[in-house]
């Protein structure tokens, strides 16, 4: 999933400045799970902003909406009347769900609520780590399951390197070394001799050195003449 | 219950405003001793600054 993480209440009010009616949008999906833009979200920070611009002397109306997926045309469309009666869309969506809501509504002043902060997992209750830094060619077939692109401090492909200390990480020790980890686990598979083999430099143009990206798939892609019923 | 209290502050009301306190239904002596205890903060602390605000807007 996108984890996400909520902005400050002070940077958000100081977002807000000027703005006298705001709808604050929570998304569904990620965020939701992540526990940081959800419906509940939703209602606690505008509670929260409601009550902190009344102590303010603000009169600013506070509004929320959440919908299933921000990320996507099809579920923020049903928005678009309601979206016209705000100075500025507050929304708990992942950096995607933001720039969705910018690109398919020009005119709308959306301002980010959250900071956006990996992909990854939660650990355990409350415990949220980075697992996929999308680096558009996938290794993890070659490292028994656990990406050193994601989890090396180094990025390294031949590791661990010297700075790995009783299976913890030279930058942070709270981080395991993601080459330990690799060993450990391709011991247990029976296949330890296959990391004998140097992996060459990574190509990095799949990932964000090669600009952004785009996938294009002509056998899902509509038709230019189509037209929906 | 951090979590309340921090997010009180963030606000701008003081988070000693909520607290929790664990004890079983048999123990009523320990009950007023809390609510002597919490009464006499919230009297220290003073009106909850939004309550006032509010009165505040009503009388406009």
């Amino acid at each position: 999933m996108i984890v996400g993480e909520q902005k400050p209440l002070a940077d958000i009010k100081k977002m807000l400045n000027g703005c006298h009616k705001v709808l604050v949008a929570g998304c569904g999906t990620c965020v939701t799970v992540c526990m940081a833009g959800g419906e509940k979200e939703v209602g606690i920070l505008a509670s929260s902003l409601r009550m902190a611009m009344r102590l303010d002397g603000n009169s600013m109306e506070v509004d929320e909406v959440t919908v299933q997926r921000q990320c996507e045309w099809e579920y923020i469309d049903p928005l678009a009347d309601r979206l016209a009666n705000y100075d500025a869309v507050l929304s708990l969506a992942c950096g995607v769900g933001v720039q969705t809501l910018a690109q398919r509504f020009p005119k709308l002043w959306v301002l980010p609520g959250l900071n956006t902060k990996f992909m990854g997992m939660p650990t355990e209750q409350g415990v949220w780590e980075e697992r996929c830094q999308a680096c558009g060619q996938c290794i993890l077939d070659q490292t028994g399951g656990i990406c050193p692109i994601a989890r090396c401090s180094k990025q390294l492909l031949n590791g661990p390197c010297g700075g790995s200390q009783n299976g913890k990480c030279e930058v942070n020790p709270d981080t395991p070394c993601a080459w330990q980890l690799i060993y450990d686990r391709m011991t247990a598979l029976g296949l330890l001799d296959r990391l004998l083999q140097v992996q060459p430099p990574k190509d990095w143009s799949t990932s964000r050195d090669g600009g952004p990206r785009r996938i294009v798939r002509d056998d899902l892609r509509l038709p230019a003449d189509y037209q929906s019923t | 219950m951090q979590r309340a209290r921090r997010l009180l502050e963030e606000i701008g009301l003081q988070g000693e405003r909520v607290q929790m306190f664990n004890l079983s239904a048999a123990m009523g002596a320990r009950l007023a001793e809390i609510a002597t205890q919490m009464t006499q903060q919230i009297k220290a602390l003073g009106p909850n600054p939004l309550g006032q605000r509010q009165g505040e807007s009503n009388t406009e």
